[in-house]
């Protein structure tokens, strides 16, 4: 069982392999963000656009073909060839989920059970069928959207955080030749690891708690979340099962030796040696431990669509389980139009500049975070249920927390999927995401006439949209003052939320912005207008 | 020694080191210089702004008279905003540039070039055309260099009347020579941002609130932060939508540069550009009245160059 160390297994193989997509896909996540030019060079949406399970369910609750997000026939044209070697090599989910085998437990496999594994095909049927009905969920589960979202909103900040106190503290309060240490060291990991500037993230918890519990539950069986889960791993391992190569050699044959279906973490080998071509994530680990190297890669035999009964081999599931997945997804939807947002959206559900019109928006939202990574003002954080069920992740500014950068279109370059179009900086600049109001219970010129106006200094349209009048009023003293007081001119708002971003008043800004009066289509009345 | 008696000596141990806070007092009377009266202050009008650096400089004795060998050297233009430099809303990148290659020249040891910007930083430096200018220079003494905030530190402002205490940018405090580099431009609520104003780029903090009372706020930090150099930069000067503007039709090109040892006489002055007066700008008059320079204008030698 055991090799000589010269010779690297042919797990060796696949695990350098899964570095390599690993760190690719770092290197995009960091890459990112705003890089000293206007236009993103780097991304890591193109992950999400071979995805294709994202795709599908993106194009089904659009029924339209989004060619942003075509690049995914291509991961379905290599599974067909090589099978499912996507999960196996190149998902950086499994990856981190291989990488944390250790960590979590359980590194010696069960004994091998297919298990419930036919749950990810129920749950792909009821994601595709909710959604084309018009309830997208598809982002909640995709692997890359809860991973990038992890990265985005919990990991990435949080080391950022983490390593700002440590090297704050070595900067000020440690002997030089300390800092002779750490300061290369910060000046590396800012360069190439940390955001810009420090961020926040709404939904940063929660989002970390996905991640981890997709890691942990290998502790109750290897890789868990792909076997049973991954809705992904589903429409790969169903075209898988038509692939060209595949892995095969072990037969009943072998007598009692299991070794393989020992080491399978995807439990893909059945009693009699046959491998699932849909379950096997092509990782080697039987070839590696196979004592008789029985095991090679190569055009499957026989031709024609594998065994319709074979245990291991089909999808196993009952026809009274499919048709509740597609029932439940379609029936769920209807629901929706009773729902209080029907009526009369959140006022404080602000879309990026670009968004679709709030339907067809939610539709082509795959909930990846890419835009509210690259935010460069920190304003558009993850939304909670502000729009219904389906809102869940999906981005929005909040003014108070950061701000829409007015010469910025990066949110609209990263979109993966179009849900936020790309604009041109004029076009961008032209779109309106809200207005500003102001409170005049806490403004300080109205409140106790005393001078401010910084909202007014930070408006960015060339035309302010905030202007001030200057009044003469009686001050707390009872004496006669000039003082400017502002107001917004809605004709040139453009809700960017910067005035309520700097607002100098402490606790809740005295300029707020809200979702009334932005230019998206379909959103100028509800059905109830006047 | 086991694992708990460890971690409850080093944080014993390293107590003391970890509470105290960095503090920086400024003595204000020791570096108060009085300018001799009458200030000297120069104007000077081109089109080549490397060549109007340098005549702005002469009546003032060139920088050789500011910066000495070997000196650590802050040129502080603003860059508070993501325009680009037609808008007039930053300091213009080739002033900036021939200010730092003057200082160069005059043999500094460090040149640095920093601003906290309003718009996001990264932009503000790549689109305002310095970032590229300093670096365009390239001289590995010449670093323009993103605000890192554990430079802030709190100092006391012992003359100050609205503001007694306020985070402050480290290398503004203890650099061998403070070159501002403002740009002359409309602002809402001051009128002008001058000379005085673009010193709120060193500070930390909550910044907005000291517009309260702005212009004894930008007087009081004039007390902590002084250059020994202004240098005003009205080679296009925005005359309405300040601080940021955004239309070119705000914006008139005039060509000029002010050049002073006195803060305030070079505010003063600069007011005049806009058809205003000196006592116009609040913190020219609180500063004048602090004792900080001269804003009277008849009493500042002007010398155009």
């Amino acid at each position: 069982m055991r090799r000589s160390v010269l010779r690297p297994t042919p797990s060796i193989w696949r695990a350098c392999g899964q570095t390599l997509f690993l760190l690719f896909f770092l290197t995009l996540f960091v890459k990112t963000d705003y890089a000293g030019v206007d236009e993103l060079n780097w991304a890591v949406n193109i992950l999400f656009r071979i995805d294709p399970f994202l795709a599908t369910a993106a194009m089904l609750a659009a029924k339209t073909v989004i060619a942003l997000m075509l690049p995914a026939l291509a991961t379905l044209g290599l599974t067909l060839v090589f099978g499912r070697f996507f999960c196996g090599w190149v998902c950086p989910m499994g990856s981190l989920i291989d990488a944390s085998r250790r960590l979590v437990g359980r590194s010696v496999a069960s004994p091998p059970r297919p298990g419930r594994r036919q749950l990810k095909y129920l749950l792909l049927l009821f994601l595709l069928t909710a959604a084309c009905f018009g309830l997208p969920l598809a982002g909640y589960l995709d692997p890359f959207s809860i991973l990038v979202r992890g990265l985005t909103f919990s990991l990435q900040p949080g080391l950022d955080h983490a390593a700002a106190a440590l090297f704050t503290w070595t900067y000020q309060q440690a002997p030089a030749w300390v800092n002779m240490v750490t300061e290369p060291i910060y000046g590396f990991l800012r360069q190439f690891v940390l955001p810009f500037s420090p961020k926040v993230y709404g939904l940063s918890l929660f989002s970390l708690f996905l991640l981890l519990a997709v890691l942990g539950l290998s502790r109750v069986e290897p890789r868990f979340f792909c076997r049973k889960l991954c809705p992904l791993g589903a429409v790969l391992a169903l075209t898988a099962r038509f692939s060209l190569l595949r892995l095969r050699g072990a037969s009943a044959e072998c007598g009692k030796c299991s070794q393989c279906r020992m080491v399978c973490p995807m439990a893909a080998i059945g009693e009699s040696r046959e491998i699932a071509a849909g379950e096997c994530t092509l990782c080697l680990d039987c070839v590696s431990h196979c004592p008789r190297s029985r095991f090679g890669y190569g055009i499957k035999r026989g031709g024609g669509a594998p065994a319709p009964n074979g245990n291991d081999q089909g999808a196993d599931l009952s026809r009274r389980a499919v048709l509740a997945s597609l029932a439940a997804g379609a029936l769920a939807p209807l629901a929706l139009p009773a729902r209080t947002q029907a009526r009369h959206s959140d006022p404080l559900l602000i879309r990026p500049p670009g968004a679709l019109a709030e339907p067809d928006f939610l539709d082509y939202c795959l909930r990846c975070g890419e835009c509210m990574k690259v935010c460069i003002g920190n304003g558009l954080h993850a939304a909670w249920l502000e729009a219904g069920l389906e809102s869940l992740f999906t981005p929005k500014l909040i003014g108070r927390l950061g701000y829409c950068e007015y010469n910025c279109t990066l949110c609209c370059q990263v979109c993966p999927s179009g849900a936020i179009r790309k604009l041109g900086k004029s076009e961008k600049q032209a779109v309106v995401i809200g207005r500003a109001y102001f409170d005049k219970n806490r403004c300080l010129p109205y409140v106790s006439a005393t001078p401010c106006i910084v909202c007014e200094e930070h408006c960015p349209t060339p035309d302010k949209a905030i202007k001030f009048r200057e009044v003469v009023v009686d001050n707390h003293k009872g004496d006669q003052v000039t003082v400017r007081q502002p107001y917004v001119v809605d004709s040139l708002c453009i809700g960017c939320g910067i005035c309520e971003h700097k607002c100098p008043v402490e606790g809740d800004a005295a300029i707020r912005v809200t979702a009334a009066g932005e230019s998206r289509h379909g959103s100028l009345a509800g059905p109830e207008g006047y | 020694m086991n694992r708990r008696q460890f971690i409850r000596d080093v944080l014993l141990w390293s107590a003391g080191a970890t509470l105290a806070v960095p503090r920086f007092t400024i003595l204000t009377d020791a570096r108060a210089e009085e300018a001799p009266a009458p200030p000297l202050l120069a104007v000077a009008k081109g089109e080549d702004y490397g060549a109007l650096v340098a005549r702005a400089l002469q009546p003032l004795g060139g920088m050789g008279q500011f910066v000495r060998p070997g000196d650590r050297v802050v040129v502080k233009p603003n860059i508070g905003w993501d325009r680009n430099p037609e808008q007039g809303a930053n300091t213009h990148p080739q002033v900036v540039q021939a200010v730092v290659r003057q200082a160069l020249a005059a043999g500094a040891k460090k040149v640095l070039v920093f601003d906290r910007s309003c718009n996001e930083q990264r932009r503000c430096y790549a689109n305002s055309g310095i970032e590229q200018a300093i670096v365009d220079l390239n001289d590995s003494r010449a670093v323009i260099e993103h605000i890192d905030q554990r430079k802030f530190v709190p100092v006391d402002i012992a003359k100050g009347k609205a503001l007694s205490r306020w985070e402050i940018y480290r290398d503004a405090l203890d650099c061998d020579c403070y070159i501002n580099v403002p740009v002359a431009k409309h602002h809402g609520l001051s009128r002008l941002t001058l000379g005085l104003k673009n010193t709120m780029g060193v500070m930390g903090g909550n910044r907005g609130s000291i517009h309260r009372d702005l212009g004894q706020s930008l007087a009081d930090l004039a007390t902590v932060v002084r250059p020994k150099l202004t240098l005003i930069d009205a080679t296009r000067i925005l005359l309405d939508n300040g601080p940021q503007g955004g239309d070119l039709k705000d914006v008139r090109r005039i060509d000029t540069l002010i050049a002073s040892v006195d803060p305030v006489a070079a505010d003063a002055y600069a007011a005049t550009l806009f058809g205003l007066q000196p006592a116009d700008i609040a913190s020219t008059v609180a500063a004048h009245n602090m004792g900080l320079g001269e804003m009277a204008l008849d009493r500042i030698k002007v010398t155009e160059a």
